[in-house]
């Protein structure tokens, strides 16, 4: 439980730096670690289908946001990158609050979900799931991989060139 | 041996991309393209026991992928289509450096597309629908250039839209089925029909595939999409990426998963009648060659949809029927728009006129594309037409069948607009040393011209013995 | 003999004519030897009676052919006119255009015109009477600039009565149920008469009666000559008389004094009277003759309509006599025209000298329709009066009028072209060639001998038609005279008005400007009464008014509906800003939608 509360905290506050750092990589970067931290913690909650699912949602979303971003946005000028890096902290200073006092809403709410959820079929352990029953997930995630690799190599590198 | 499909080009990009001194643009243009036209003969040909053996090197590779009459349909169509692209890609882009990284994008467009048709689970569809969207997303924007990134932009926001509405929809769909697996989907529905949340799921789903589709009123991102990109990407797109990514699904999840309920009819029948007629009207005022076509897509898109919400087997034949045409013939006019865009310099069909007497080619293969777009005979796109209007007829559904034909008349209409203006008619001055756009254009336009040509005529002989079959084993 | 002869006057001359389109030479001496070999096989076959017959169409409608005397007889006629005129037009037709297509129409002519006699099914006859309707169409339409407007007025005529004897024939059929010729009997009940009548129609449509005949005096300037000589002339008005002989005595058995008779009868009259004062006015050589086409068959149906066997013997004689001389009168006017170039009788005159044969051949067939004693039109002439004044005697007094006029305007044609004062650019002409020559001498002589020995052509030709009827001439010496004082006074009535008008061209001009008359007359030549010209007008009142109609049914479509897909295109367009919130917000709302239409499906 201990453990479990720890993940959480990092998991808030890899969150928080994601949403704050200015810039574009270590955002993502941010997500990513996010990312993997949810499916640790989902996975210690013992659904280990969720974590693979949360793994490759990550994957395809990360870096589909990492390219939106790359194709919209301008290289900002220094002057106008020190404003930002200033304003950085008056900008989101709310939101870690918000976060705190959500966090103390939902300890205090119950949830009754009426669901009747089907019996557990699939095997209690994340390496049978992602090698044994997901691998078709792992051959796309690693395409996507690729996919973004090359997005950063056509669009963002030359881009940065020219 | 269906895992072929997906390790071949998976293979292809590593190896293309080891650091070896050389054509690599060469060899990947010929490794992509025999990989494609292997593709289609291979499926056309052997479509038998081969595929249904397990993979000789046993089970690390068992991807538990499917196959039925459908996915050899759309492997067939993902075979023709992308060996245009790349011939195509080969003529109209001209860097090395451009070329590997094209080549490298379509191999992995291929791999998930080829994995989207045969996949049986319907999270890793998603997987997969964001290999295709998301190599889609960098081909659009391939030149960088300000339309292109703004096409690729609103591609993404939706296409993102569409993401987040299955991922909520297999969420919620999660709750009633003890896996992600078609099987365990299709009797959770089943066995929930009535209930509020499988409603809901289900609608999400079919939104965001109409979406992916381009369907109207969800069609905004994809006129934008289609002319911005570069030649070669939008005979790719609007001949099979939306058409995988959106229709196929919509097809194979209509047809085995949520089956054919009759919400689910009659709201794939209204979509798809609001689509045929807004993209035709649409493509009635358009300048733009490729606009043009991208609308036309829209409305031919109706057709499938229109032909699979009727629901009987007759309708579902006609639309994948109407499917395998439509990416045949829309990628013939994108080529043909591809000729016409490299050689003038511009897609705006009122700057030009009398080509067809420099483009010989261009101008008779697109003849015969528009003829088999609006549905004359004995083209294939007539017989495709005919049976989703006939299976329409049959279920009662006069008012869709009367539109669908009226609405030919318009496809006709604003199709021959495209040819009089840049092929018939009087030739620019600064248009008279236009010559016919190179092999690598007139080779796929002619291949494609043939096969709607022998597709119609062959028609009575497809009929019982390739097109019923798409639909025999429906539930 | 064989029975299979039958085919030969059908098949020799369809195949010659298909030969001479193969071949495109030797067509004189093709053309010669299918007409003269057909001329042979027909006297062969003459007092023959044989029947041919060969499964068909089935239903009934087999391939019958049937010889007996009065399809012998007619048989023999048309061949043997064919046969004169093809050799004067291998003289006559040299250096003209489409000669090609000449002697093809010509052939198969004679072919359809043969297997419509011989035919004894309805059906089989309506196939040839038909293909005769497409033979007559090109016929007139390789004449010239203006001959398409002819032949097409001609083809709507006859094609449309042509349509009514198909009704009539229609009809016969579901009376009866057969279609065999020889074994109908088709009762007089309201069905059958209005069956009569459609199929009468037809057969004096084909004959160039009124109300049939305006086409006919505008192809005798468009067509070619040996065209009018021989259908118009002749084969139209032995085809046709054969066939309104046929079904007034063998289909319908009419009977004298009916009301379908009597309307025969004034169909004649009226016919042989107003063609016959349009004849009179006339200008031209082949008008002229055009109109007396008309005018003769006037006499014919007036003949037959009589119903009495005097009548109808008088009608086919009549028939036969016509053929002759009117065809031999057209070629002496193809004489004219190929020796002067001209047949308008103000540039003509005085061609007695210059050429006698021909003048001499005009003389005797002009004498002979005139009914000048003893030739052979005053015979047949003299039994349709006998006849006709037992029915009624307006329809007398009509015929001797016709008789009266067109002895008055032969004499003003003779005068005209062979006597008078000679026109200065004519003093070069001489006589035509042989083979033009021949065939009017050889008719002529005809004419003479028909007239000299009239009982034995009656007896010989015509009374077997009869097939056993007694008939009785009404003709006396009275009526003999009176046509001899007609003659008499049309003789003086012409040299009273050339000496007043001064010329023979001119010697009926008084009748032309008659204070009534010339009223008539210039609308008439105008086109006033032609059905045709009327039927255009109408129709052309109608097409204004569908037109009309169809501009305003065509702005719907072509302007309505355009306007409202541009107008609705456009909106579409404008609604696609571009902007992708827009188009997320369209999304979102079509989700919407279809969440609630789900829900609604569901909820019902």
């Amino acid at each position: 439980m201990v453990i479990n509360i720890i993940i959480l905290i990092a998991l808030v506050t890899a969150a928080l730096w994601t949403a704050m750092t200015t810039r574009l990589l270590r955002s993502a970067v941010g997500l990513a670690i996010t990312s993997a931290i949810l499916s640790i913690l989902i996975f210690r909650l013992a659904s280990p289908i969720a974590a693979v699912f949360e793994l490759s949602v990550c994957a395809g979303l990360i870096f589909a946001i990492f390219i939106i971003s790359i194709t919209v946005t301008q290289r900002v000028t220094p002057e106008a990158f020190e404003t930002r890096k200033k304003e950085r902290m008056t900008k989101f200073w709310p939101l870690p609050i918000i976060v705190i006092i959500a966090a103390v809403v939902l300890t205090q709410i119950h949830f009754q979900t009426t669901f009747n959820l089907p019996a557990q079929t699939t095997p209690n352990d994340v390496k049978i799931i992602l090698w044994n029953l997901r691998h078709l997930d792992l051959l796309g995630q690693i395409v996507i991989l690729l996919t973004g690799a090359f997005g950063v190599v056509i669009l963002f590198k030359e881009w940065k060139n020219g | 041996m269906l895992s072929l499909f997906l390790l071949l080009p998976f293979l292809g990009i590593i190896a293309l991309n080891l650091p070896v001194k050389g054509r690599r643009d060469a060899a990947a243009f010929l490794y992509t393209l025999s990989l494609s036209i292997g593709q289609a003969i291979v499926v056309l040909f052997n479509p038998g026991d081969f595929w249904a053996k397990p993979d000789f090197w046993g089970g690390f590779f068992n991807l538990g992928l499917y196959a039925d009459n459908l996915t050899f349909v759309m492997l067939l169509s993902i075979g023709i289509v992308v060996s245009t692209a790349v011939c195509v890609g080969w003529q109209t882009i001209s860097d090395h450096r451009q070329r590997l990284n094209f080549y490298n994008l379509v191999l992995i467009a291929l791999i998930g597309m080829n994995g989207t048709v045969m996949l049986t689970d319907i999270f890793s569809l998603y997987v997969f629908l964001e290999v295709t969207a998301i190599s889609s997303f960098i081909l659009i924007a391939f030149h960088r250039d300000l339309n292109a990134l703004e096409g690729a932009f609103k591609y993404i926001v939706l296409s993102a839209l569409a993401t987040v509405l299955m991922l909520t929809s297999i969420a919620a769909l999660l709750l009633f089925s003890g896996g992600t697996s078609f099987a365990a989907v299709s009797a959770a529905v089943k066995s929930n029909s009535g209930n509020v949340i499988v409603i809901i799921a289900v609608s999400l789903f079919i939104c965001g595939l109409f979406i992916k589709g381009g369907l109207v009123p969800f069609h905004g991102w994809l006129p934008a999409a289609y002319s911005a990109a570069p030649a070669a990407v939008s005979i790719l797109l609007a001949g099979i990426v939306t058409k995988v990514a959106g229709i196929y699904v919509l097809i194979r999840l209509v047809r085995d998963v949520f089956g054919p309920i009759s919400e689910i009819s009659s709201v794939l029948m209204l979509v798809g009648t609001f689509s045929i007629i807004v993209g035709a009207l649409a493509a009635l005022k358009q300048d733009n060659f490729k606009k043009i076509l991208a609308y036309s897509s829209i409305s031919q898109v109706g057709y499938i949809v229109l032909g699979l919400g009727c629901g009987s087997p007759l309708g579902i034949a006609g639309a994948i029927f109407h499917l395998f045409n439509h990416s045949i013939f829309k990628s013939l006019l994108f080529v043909n728009s591809a000729a016409v865009e490299k050689q003038t310099g511009s897609t705006d069909i009122t700057k030009m006129g009398g080509l067809g007497s420099r483009m010989p080619y261009s101008n008779a293969t697109n003849l015969i594309a528009i003829f088999s777009t609006s549905g004359i005979p004995p083209m294939a796109g007539f017989w495709s037409k005919l049976v989703i209007i006939m299976a329409l007829w049959q279920m009662g559904h006069f008012t869709y069948a009367a539109i669908a034909i009226l609405v030919s008349v318009i496809t006709l209409a604003y199709l021959l607009a495209i040819q009089r203006k840049v092929f018939f008619g009087i030739l620019p001055q600064e248009l008279k040393h236009i010559k016919e756009a190179g092999i690598w254009i007139v080779i796929p336009a002619v291949t494609l011209a043939i096969i709607i040509i022998g597709t119609g005529l062959c028609f009575p002989l497809l009929f019982k013995s390739f097109l019923m079959p798409v639909s025999s084993f429906f539930k | 003999m064989n029975a299979n002869m039958l085919l030969l006057p059908v098949i020799i001359p369809l195949l010659a004519g298909i030969l001479i389109l193969l071949v495109r030479r030797l067509r004189g001496i093709i053309s010669l030897l299918a007409t003269g070999s057909i001329l042979i096989i027909a006297i062969a076959l003459f007092k023959q009676q044989l029947t041919y017959s060969l499964p068909w169409l089935g239903f009934g409608i087999d391939f019958n052919l049937r010889l007996y005397p009065f399809s012998a007889f007619i048989l023999l006629s048309i061949t043997a006119l064919s046969f004169l005129v093809m050799l004067y037009s291998c003289s006559f037709m040299q250096g003209k255009n489409y000669l090609n297509q000449f002697y093809a129409y010509f052939l198969i002519t004679i072919g359809l015109a043969s297997g419509a006699v011989l035919a004894d099914n309805l059906v089989l006859m309506l196939f040839f009477w038909e293909g005769l309707l497409i033979t007559l169409f090109g016929f007139i339409a390789i004449g010239g600039k203006d001959a398409f407007k002819t032949a097409t007025k001609m083809f709507i005529i006859v094609g449309v009565s042509d349509l009514c004897m198909m009704i009539g024939i229609g009809i016969v059929w579901y009376l009866t149920g057969t279609m065999t010729i020889s074994t109908l009997n088709v009762p007089l009940n309201t069905l059958g008469c209005t069956a009569f009548v459609l199929m009468m129609i037809g057969a004096i449509a084909k004959g160039g009666s009124m109300p049939f005949h305006t086409w006919i005096p505008d192809a005798a300037i468009d067509a070619p000559l040996p065209f009018m000589a021989i259908l118009p002339g002749c084969l139209e008005k032995l085809l046709g008389i054969y066939l309104l002989v046929r079904i007034t005595m063998d289909m319908f058995k009419l009977t004298p004094g009916s009301l379908l008779s009597s309307l025969l009868m004034i169909i004649g009259a009226v016919t042989i009277v107003l063609a016959v004062m349009m004849a009179l006015i006339q200008k031209d050589y082949k008008k002229l003759l055009s109109y007396h086409a008309i005018s003769q068959v006037g006499y014919m149906i007036l003949g037959i309509g009589t119903c009495l066997p005097a009548g109808i013997i008088g009608g086919l004689f009549h028939m036969i006599n016509n053929a002759l001389y009117k065809n031999c009168l057209f070629l002496t006017a193809g004489s004219v025209e190929k020796q002067t170039g001209t047949t308008n009788l103000n540039k003509l005159g005085g061609l007695w000298s210059k050429m006698p044969v021909t003048a001499v051949c005009f003389l005797i067939t002009a004498a002979s329709i005139s009914g000048v004693p003893p030739f052979n039109g005053f015979f047949s002439k003299e039994m349709i009066y006998g006849a006709a004044l037992e029915r009624g005697t307006i329809f007398y007094i009509a015929a001797l009028l016709g008789s009266f006029l067109t002895a008055a305007s032969f004499l003003k044609l003779g005068h005209a072209v062979y006597f008078g004062k000679r026109n200065q650019e004519n003093e070069n002409t001489r006589e035509s060639s042989l083979p033009m020559l021949i065939p009017m001498i050889v008719i002529a002589a005809v004419c003479v001998f028909f007239g000299l020995y009239n009982r034995f052509a009656v007896s010989y030709f015509l009374e077997p038609v009869l097939a056993g009827q007694e008939f009785t001439e009404h003709t006396s010496t009275l009526l003999i005279a009176l046509t001899v004082i007609v003659l008499i006074v049309a003789i003086l009535h012409h040299i009273i008005g050339a000496i007043v008008n001064g010329s023979g061209v001119k010697a009926a001009d008084h009748i032309h400007h008659a204070p009534v008359l010339s009223g008539i007359y210039d609308r008439a030549e105008k086109r006033f009464f032609d059905p045709y010209e009327i039927g255009l007008k109408i129709v052309s009142i109608a097409s204004n008014i569908l037109f009309f109609l169809d501009r305003a049914v065509d702005w719907i479509y072509d302007g309505f509906t355009v306007k409202l897909a541009y107008g609705l295109s456009g909106a579409i367009k404008r609604l696609n800003t571009g902007n992708y919130s827009l188009y997320i917000i369209w999304s979102l709302l079509g989700g919407l939608i279809i969440l609630i239409l789900m829900f609604k499906g569901f909820g019902s």
